[in-house]
């Protein structure tokens, strides 16, 4: 999954000069908290609802003029940017890292999209959900060449189909695999499972 | 009514497969053993256009063709020739049967009759375009646009195991029909969907209703979730005629989920169907059987089904006859009584955090469908 995959675009944009109090209509007016500073073509900035806010609360020291202080003054320069052919988890790590919440994503120096966190929320709900009938077995495989391979082998000896397959590392030492199947009888899949030596975190085995 | 006939033993995957026609075969033979058996009304199967009601015409053809024994490139697209779908000779006029069980329940219904009993069907797994789960063709789904033709507003209500995910997905932006379906979740259970987010889309928002419910969910949590939401529910949309899906696979003894009731639960489920039926639907009820695939289980929660349904006594123990020939056929040992013995699993560790969580599932369901439905 890349970036292009989960951005926005066309983006909204402002120009510096534009006064905090238009901006802020034009996040209202959009329901959006990000809005790329362009120049000439050129993104030389970002500002958000919070920077705004901010900006224009009590807590400014020159206090509060949403209609005379413009969106240069309050920008963030340097501006952290993503390529659409980032892979979606580079993107995420920079987010997360720099603590974020949007990055406007540049081709060749022009804006051609943006990706915000709830976009990657959307991209984890897409790896993650369901959208074929299926059931699901959770498997801890040993952290070692093959495992992964003689889970598959099994499930495609049984004629079973893999409609997702999710799997992180878990204590070093191991990998929980998470697959959806579709079939209702992951029961007997696990039972199958157990007897060649997997570990089979759900199902459960039943105790009666 | 009851609504059967033999030939629905036609729908059969073969020997291994667990939506086995032994079922009823052994649910008809105790109900014989134990004199209750009266001669069922006999329905005419579907017709190809009946059908087509609710399903795609490339997804009735695929079905007939593999019906023929024809070889069919994509049946896989349309969760045919899967290992829990697989094709027979004979499955569409197989499928159509149950289809027809169903839906002469629904004209008899709309002919005046109140309580009909389908002894088969509840293949509430099948899409418009494509079969799932041991259902070819939505038995249900033809029975409940025939009822929303003729003008009825139509709560479906599931207690199968398992989501009701075709019977919702069919009738989805359908305001004439809300679907109820409680089930295991979800996120550990086949067909993965039922969450208490899908509520239905256009005309049909706030009109899904899902609960999906704890793995290791007892009789006491359930009921208290069943008892809170579904006369809440009828009272709010005031349907003319209720359609169940009674599946017997929320047993403990299911071998395929991880719910756990006892047939205590299902003494009151069952009574409490009719009562809110004669409270919140004039009295009209549509029963269908469903998933269950414990052979000793579903076989006494359809058979307590059938006597609740026609106001019979309960038996308690089951006639030797019938659990010895039964036995020797199996080739294990069945529950003798018609109830399940006192503490037969062990207790649930997490047993209170459980009922916590499934109390939970439930606010969170009535407080996103309650603007739609008391509007």
């Amino acid at each position: 999954m890349l970036v292009k995959d989960v951005m926005h675009h066309p983006v909204f944009t402002v120009g510096p000069e534009v006064s905090l109090e238009d901006a802020y209509r034009l996040l209202l007016e959009k329901g959006i908290r990000h809005l790329p500073v362009v120049e000439g073509g050129k993104v030389v900035g970002i500002i958000t609802d919070r920077d705004i806010r901010l900006a224009t609360s009590h807590l400014n020291p020159k206090g509060p003029c949403p209609g005379c202080t413009q969106v240069a003054e309050v920008m963030t320069r340097g501006v952290v940017t993503a390529h659409p052919l980032d892979p979606v988890e580079e993107a995420a790590r920079v987010m997360r890292e720099r603590k974020i919440g949007s990055l406007p994503v540049l081709e060749d120096g022009a804006l051609v999209g943006i990706v915000t966190g709830i976009d990657l929320l959307d991209a984890l709900l897409k790896l993650t959900g369901v959208t074929e009938p299926s059931g699901r077995l959770e498997v801890r495989l040993p952290d070692r060449v093959g495992e992964l391979a003689r889970l598959t082998g099994f499930l495609a000896g049984r004629g079973v189909n893999i409609h997702s397959l999710l799997s992180y590392p878990e204590n070093g030492d191991y990998v929980r695999a998470v697959v959806r199947v579709n079939t209702l009888e992951t029961h007997l899949l696990a039972e199958g499972l157990r007897g060649q030596g997997f570990e089979v975190l759900w199902p459960p085995k039943k105790p009666w | 009514m009851v609504i059967y006939r033999d030939e629905y033993r036609l729908y059969d995957f073969g020997p291994n497969h667990p939506f086995s026609p032994v079922r009823l075969e052994m649910l008809t033979s105790l109900l014989e053993a134990l004199g209750v058996w009266r001669e069922p009304l006999a329905p005419p199967e579907a017709t190809r256009e009946e059908v087509l009601s609710v399903h795609s015409e490339r997804l009735v053809r695929r079905v007939e063709a593999a019906s023929r024994g024809e070889r069919v490139p994509d049946l896989e697209h349309y969760g045919l020739g899967t290992s829990d779908t697989p094709v027979f000779p004979g499955m569409d006029r197989a499928a159509r049967l149950l289809v027809g069980g169903t839906l002469e329940g629904a004209r008899r219904i709309l002919a005046g009759e109140k309580r009909v009993l389908q002894l088969g069907g509840g293949l509430h797994h099948a899409q418009y375009d494509r079969a799932s789960g041991f259902c070819v063709y939505s038995d249900l789904s033809v029975a409940i646009r025939h009822l929303t033709r003729a003008g009825l507003r139509v709560v479906y209500l599931d207690i199968d195991v398992h989501h009701g995910d075709g019977v919702q997905w069919i009738h989805y932006e359908e305001k004439e029909v809300l679907t109820l379906s409680l089930h295991e979740s979800g996120r550990y259970l086949f067909p993965g969907t039922g969450h208490v987010h899908e509520i239905g889309r256009g005309e049909g928002v706030g009109r899904k209703l899902n609960l999906p419910l704890e793995p290791f969910t007892e009789d006491e949590s359930y009921l208290e979730v069943f008892e809170a939401l579904v006369p809440w529910a009828l009272e709010a949309f005031q349907p003319d005629v209720l359609v169940v899906q009674a599946g017997a696979d929320a047993h403990f003894l299911d071998p395929l989920a991880d719910l756990l009731l006892t047939t205590r639960a299902y003494a009151r489920l069952f009574p409490l169907i009719l009562q809110y039926a004669e409270a919140y639907a004039g009295g009209r009820v549509l029963f269908t059987l469903g998933g269950g695939y414990s052979l000793d289980a579903t076989v006494r929660v359809w058979a307590l089904l059938y006597h609740v349904f026609h106001g019979l006594p309960l038996p308690e123990r089951l006639p030797e006859g019938w659990l010895r020939t039964w036995e020797a056929r199996l080739g294990k040992p069945l529950t003798p009584t018609l109830h399940d013995p006192e503490g037969a699993y062990p207790g649930i560790p997490r047993k209170g955090e459980i009922e916590k969580r499934n109390r939970l599932t439930l606010e969170r369901l009535t407080e996103l469908v309650r603007p739609y439905l008391l509007d």
